[in-house]
């Protein structure tokens, strides 16, 4: 550990493992990834580039996030290292669970507990969807957001497959919004 | 039985089409629930990623991928979310600032938000009805929690205490 590059790969991997367990969900860690990061490992600006980043492209935002503060501050290996932090919490803490859970599938209180549980879920998810909705939006809403969100409504509800409705969706969105000069 | 190469090619999919871990449920959804599956299996996954600590995405593909085919599902489940990012992250760092000035990406990405927003109201709403809890208990959780999460009360907290209030009610 004494060769100074080894030593920022390792600082790299303990501060994700650390953000990972602490955090409990991929927007959440943004904060503590903040705090860890800017100023040590990465400015200000590297670190607004790297959330916004995140957001556009396709994939688990926290892991994009992750491999960006990782290649600022170590190049490729620091996106392993960064990688690996970012992994490792989440398979064990979910691996354990799933196989204890198993056992207890068929009883009743698990039953009754994913029973109680799923309104809750599904607020979640309802809450979700608006803070995405009101996050992606930036700008107001106007009313080509209102019109694809009508149209792939309609698409859903005729259970047209999600993935054709989004790619539409995307296309769509590259003719009404690619017109705007900025 | 499904076939790990499969269930693979499945998160693949499912984690290029969205752009972050809460994106994707609603698509996941539509792409497990039934085929490989079933409603409460789901609804379990969904609850307890929420809860566990660490990314959401990656602890719901293990979940799902887990229920399918034991640890070598969760751990196909895992290389095949974390495959994309990370090809596309590797590739982006070395061509940033050409990309930076493709307006059209961004405008596909704007189009691409509303309609995942809808497609997880319609995710919601499927696992509030198959989640066997309709009557006015679970409308009453349901409510109730989503005004806690507006008043930006911890979800993890929230999903907790509505299975424990779930035992008392249905048990």
């Amino acid at each position: 550990m004494n060769n100074p590059k080894f030593k920022v790969w390792w600082d790299l991997l303990k501060m994700f493992l650390k953000v990972n367990i602490l955090s409990p969900s991929g927007p959440a860690s943004v904060g503590f990834l903040y705090e860890e990061s800017v100023g040590k490992l990465m400015t200000e600006e590297q670190f607004v580039e790297a959330v916004g980043f995140s957001n556009v492209l396709p994939g688990s935002e926290a892991l994009k996030l992750a491999m960006f503060v990782g290649y600022a501050a170590g190049g490729i290996p620091g996106v392993m290292s960064a990688l690996l932090g970012a992994i490792i919490p989440p398979t064990v803490f979910m691996l354990v669970v799933a196989s204890v859970l198993e056992r207890f599938q068929h009883e009743n209180w698990l039953t009754a507990f994913v029973a109680g549980m799923s309104p809750a879920v599904a607020a979640l998810i309802v809450f979700v969807s608006w803070e995405l909705f009101r996050v992606s939006s930036r700008r107001r809403i106007d009313r080509r957001i209102i019109l694809i969100a009508i149209l792939s409504g309609i698409a859903f509800w005729f259970e047209i497959p999600s993935p054709f409705v989004l790619l539409g969706a995307g296309i769509l969105g590259v003719f009404l919004f690619g017109r705007r000069s900025y | 039985m499904p076939s790990l190469l499969q269930l693979f090619l499945i998160f693949v999919k499912v984690n290029l089409l969205s752009t972050s871990g809460p994106a994707s449920v609603g698509l996941l959804y539509h792409e497990v629930v039934g085929n490989l599956v079933t409603e409460l299996q789901f609804v379990q996954a969904v609850g307890l990623s929420s809860v566990l600590p660490g990314s959401d995405a990656l602890q719901l593909a293990m979940y799902i991928g887990y229920a399918v085919a034991g640890v070598p599902g969760g751990l196909v489940a895992l290389a095949g979310s974390i495959l994309p990012p990370t090809l596309i992250i590797l590739g982006v760092t070395m061509i940033l600032h050409r990309l930076r000035r493709e307006a059209w990406l961004s405008s596909f990405v704007e189009g691409l938000a509303p309609a995942i927003s809808v497609l997880m109201l319609f995710t919601a709403w499927k696992i509030f009805q198959k989640g066997g809890a309709t009557g006015w208990e679970g409308w009453a959780i349901g409510l109730v929690s989503l005004v806690a999460m507006f008043l930006e009360a911890p979800a993890r907290i929230i999903v907790i205490l509505a299975g424990l209030l779930g035992i008392f009610l249905f048990s």
